[in-house]
């Protein structure tokens, strides 16, 4: 299955029905703070993660910062 | 959770380790253990000193279940160690004594040196070790020890051989010195696949290496550090605490250990305990227990780590150790643990145990740093994970003035013995005065 996000094709927020736009978001775990590249509606600012990445690169930076 | 002001525990007679019903309670910030042998006396020994609290750091745990215990439950904890069915949590790490044999002679060693007449065991014998570890507790995390493992020439066969069987994350506890002085040694090792040393790293001054090991050792654990940086292998500093020695070094030791990453990963601190034959009960003096070792490592990085930053363990009895994870950002240590306080839930001892293995294999070895510029978002943090993690944990080892049975049950670093048995670590090392003991062969006491 192709997991990849098109940006070609516009994912659009079902509330603000406003296409998504990337954007650095601010992202933290634990204590840890990140700048990352995400999809962002321009109105509500509702991010967009994709299974993929929740299951994927988050996932391992999760554990990655996860202690005993 | 809150705990009685008298809190009952059973414990051991240093003198002649029969079992004792003990009192814990609080003076002030201090928490002590009471206990009295009808035939030598009463004890009193501090076990918990300062501002954080022993009942507020407590964290309950469900308990875990040995699934194939070696020894029957027979005269009662702690005189069935083998695993029994008693023990309250798994193996996360097994220690194997590779060697009674040492090149240094350090007056607060807990390992076998003095019966350096010992034949080291043969590959063979120590193959049995690995599957009898496999048997009872899977593919948990190896610790070679000894003596000083690396007097041995074929150290490198000895960890491939558990790389062979399986186990993922080998550790080699050594003083360093031979790994300073002998490079190719170092290589071999790596290639055999060796994870991680656990340096004995006291210090930053000679000084204290002449008070504790007996000379002066700084610039070998510099060059250890080095050559381990050289062929891709993970350093743990791991500095003994002895009041009036090296308290005062603890700030310095973090900021070296710092400077030295990703190699180090971290620093494990151990306060002083006592073990063998020694002239006179420990005062309170003699020792240093893990909050006031907090209280120094947020006092000595002027308040760069907080008390908040460092938390109970979910592997081990709470008592037992401290541990906190950071990531070096600009030149200081940024907390990704934060405790949180008041918590009353109960976690499973096993979940714990899978944690603990998990992070310190993961931890403890050596990261190969990788170009920024090629990487997404996503891959530059875990990047910065690999190379900028540093972490600081301390572990309390008992000794029979401090002894704790509840801490022995639910241990989870045990040495594997000759017969195959697994001995939880304290128990394995816990001597009477005169340097009896109840699993070292050697030097077993009667039962």
């Amino acid at each position: 299955m192709e997991t990849k996000i098109d940006t070609q094709i516009p994912w659009i927020c079902d509330k603000c029905h406003q296409a998504l736009v990337a954007q650095k978001v601010k992202v933290r775990y634990l204590e840890g703070n990140f700048e990352v590249d995400l999809l962002k509606c321009p109105t509500c600012h509702m991010v967009f993660i994709s299974e993929d990445l929740a299951l994927g690169k988050m996932l391992e930076v999760e554990k990655g910062l996860e202690d005993k | 959770m809150t705990l009685p002001s008298l809190m009952h525990v059973e414990s051991l007679c240093p003198i002649c380790l029969r079992k004792l019903d003990a009192y814990m309670y609080d003076e002030d910030t201090t928490t002590y253990m009471h206990k009295e042998c009808e035939e030598h006396g009463v004890f009193k020994t501090v076990v918990w000193r300062g501002s954080q609290l022993m009942r507020e750091w407590i964290r309950t745990k469900e308990r875990a279940h040995i699934p194939s215990p070696i020894t029957p439950v027979d005269k009662g904890c702690p005189f069935d160690c083998g695993l029994c069915s008693s023990h309250r949590q798994h193996t996360c790490t097994a220690l194997i004594e590779v060697t009674t044999r040492c090149n240094l002679n350090c007056h607060f060693c807990f390992a076998d040196a003095q019966e350096s007449q010992c034949e080291d065991a043969p590959l063979a014998q120590l193959r049995f070790q690995y599957e009898s570890i496999l048997k009872a507790s899977g593919r948990c995390n190896i610790q070679l020890s000894g003596g000083e493992p690396t007097m041995r020439d074929d150290l490198a066969d000895i960890v491939r051989l558990g790389v062979e069987l399986g186990f993922a994350f080998i550790q080699v506890n050594t003083n360093g010195i031979r790994m300073a002085k002998d490079e190719a040694y170092v290589k071999v090792l790596k290639e055999a696949g060796l994870s991680s040393i656990f340096l004995q790293f006291d210090g930053i001054e000679d000084a204290v290496y002449k008070k504790l090991r007996g000379r002066a050792l700084f610039e070998l654990k510099c060059k250890a550090i080095e050559n381990c940086h050289k062929y891709g292998i993970g350093v743990v500093l791991v500095p003994t605490i002895v009041p009036k020695i090296n308290v005062d070094s603890i700030g310095d030791i973090i900021r070296f250990g710092m400077s030295k990453t990703p190699t180090v990963r971290g620093v494990h601190f151990q306060p002083v305990s006592y073990f063998g034959r020694i002239p006179k009960a420990p005062s309170d003096e003699d020792r240093i227990t893990l909050p006031e070792v907090m209280e120094q490592i947020c006092t000595q990085t002027n308040q760069m780590v907080s008390m908040q930053s460092m938390q109970p363990p979910g592997c081990e009895n709470a008592l037992c150790s401290f541990n906190g994870n950071y990531l070096i950002e600009e030149g200081v240590l940024k907390p990704v643990t934060h405790r949180t306080c008041c918590s009353t839930k109960s976690e499973k001892a096993e979940e714990g145990a899978n944690k603990a293995k998990a992070f310190v294999a993961r931890h403890w070895s050596y990261q190969t740093p990788v170009k920024e510029e090629k990487l997404s978002d996503w891959d530059k943090i875990l990047s910065a994970i690999a190379n900028n993690a540093f972490s600081l944990s301390g572990m309390a080892f008992q000794d029979a003035w401090n002894v704790n049975l509840e801490r022995i049950k639910d241990c989870c670093i045990h040495v594997s013995t000759a017969e195959g048995k697994l001995i939880p670590f304290c128990m394995y090392n816990i001597t009477t005065m005169d340097g009896a003991s109840l699993y070292r062969e050697a030097t077993r006491v009667a039962q």
